[in-house]
């Protein structure tokens, strides 16, 4: 696929590629990334950080965080990126996904020491402790799948799917929230999976 | 062992994927899933679909120095790893290593044959808790129904409750609208990993004495 455009500046009238194709996806060139600060590379560190922390902050941001709290366990979750490194494998998640998790358990982990007051957990615990997905359904190759399948739901399906990830509320509170009734908002996430996983099935 | 087939709900590996879950009960839900690939697929499915939402996410600007500070920190010592978790018993299927650590340290008798010990929530007064409960061959779990709601995921043996009989690595969601005397099937001990949202409500006087003993 190229991506051309008809330029209508010095060239004499005709289609000019304006970018060439990309020689990796995205997914592929974080996956690189973390694959060369595996091997303790700073400027792959530094390129990652500058695509994953202001999202990761981002992220916590929307999720309530207060903005001191959400800048440090984005700073937290690149460092673990940097001692994690040789544990990512691409075949089972991308990049993005990967990352996702860290500043899940991070967040998950930071609640909790602030409802006990008490010391740090390790942060790699429970979830990244469990024994390898046997159906590899997020691999990298799929993750541009996901992303553009998440574009493709009907809007009152992207809607939960949404307001799910960028809350830690339970359904019943996303459902007031939208005035609809809970089996409504239930049944729409069970749909939107449904298609995410269809539009991911040749890599099942 | 064969697959379970009792699964949970997408909602709650949903619910996982994001972060949405109680401790207590993500222990439970974590049982489960380790045991079953289908699940687990499920969850892979979720999580990618968060790692896409924060890939697309907009970006919020780092301080400053964010990135001078942690490269600065890129020499410290890294946590030590966690404490190799205890194997678990050999009937018993796989189960995250908070539970396990639990019911090596602190299993106590509350009634011939049965025995409870505490994951999280210590089994205080109220609120949300999670607990390893043991049963012997054949005992019914006295009368009772649940203040919120209940996760079971089935570690060893099989017990029935309401015509079903549940296994190894089945997952149950009960409300406050079931109220059940669930037994241990006659063919040995069953271990159940169980998140309660609060006490058991009582619906027997049997039930009712032995509650303040065990807090579950």
């Amino acid at each position: 696929m190229h991506a051309i455009a008809f330029d209508h500046g010095g060239h004499q009238g005709g289609w000019t590629p304006i970018r060439p194709v990309p020689p990796m996806s995205d997914a592929q060139r974080f996956a690189e990334l973390i694959g060369r600060v595996a091997g303790a590379d700073r400027t792959a560190f530094a390129d990652l950080f500058g695509h994953f922390a202001p999202r990761v902050k981002s992220y916590l941001l929307r999720l309530g965080a207060a903005p001191a709290l959400a800048e440090e366990l984005a700073q937290e979750t690149l460092l673990a990126v940097w001692r994690k490194a040789a544990g990512f494998d691409p075949a089972k998640a991308a990049a993005s996904t990967w990352i996702f998790t860290i500043a899940r358990n991070l967040r998950i982990d930071a609640a909790r020491r602030e409802r006990r007051g008490d010391v740090a957990d390790d942060p790699s615990d429970a979830p990244e402790a469990e024994p390898a997905p046997d159906a590899r359904l997020a691999a990298a190759q799929s993750e541009g799948r996901i992303r553009h399948a998440l574009t493709a739901l009907p809007p009152e399906q992207a809607e939960v799917v949404r307001l799910s990830f960028f809350s830690d509320k339970p359904h019943s509170e996303i459902a007031e929230q939208l005035g609809l009734p809970l089996g409504t908002v239930k049944s729409r996430l069970r749909l939107a999976m449904g298609r995410l996983r269809e539009s991911l099935g040749d890599l099942a | 062992m064969t697959a379970p087939t009792r699964h949970p709900s997408e909602a709650l590996i949903l619910d996982l994927a994001r972060g949405a879950l109680e401790r207590g009960r993500a222990l439970v839900l974590r049982a489960h899933l380790a045991v079953c690939p289908g699940c687990r697929a499920t969850l892979g499915l979720a999580e990618a679909v968060g790692g896409a939402m924060l890939d697309a996410a907009e970006p919020a600007p780092m301080a400053p120095d964010a990135l001078a500070s942690v490269l600065a920190r890129l020499g410290e010592p890294p946590p030590p790893p966690p404490a190799a978790a205890p194997h678990p018993p050999g009937d018993w299927i796989r189960v995250p290593a908070d539970v396990l650590a639990a019911a090596e340290g602190g299993r106590r008798q509350a009634a011939p044959g049965v025995w409870v010990a505490h994951v999280t929530g210590e089994g205080g007064r109220s609120g949300p808790r999670s607990y390893l409960l043991g049963v012997g061959p054949g005992i019914a779990v006295p009368l009772h129904t649940h203040r919120g709601g209940e996760f079971v995921c089935v570690v060893k043996g099989a017990y029935k409750d309401r015509g079903h009989i549940y296994r190894p690595g089945d997952f149950v969601e009960n409300d406050e609208s079931v109220e059940h005397q669930p037994r241990v099937t006659r063919d040995g001990e069953c271990v159940c990993l169980i998140a309660a949202d609060n006490l058991l409500v009582p619906r027997s006087i049997q039930a009712r004495l032995l509650q303040p003993i065990v807090g579950i």
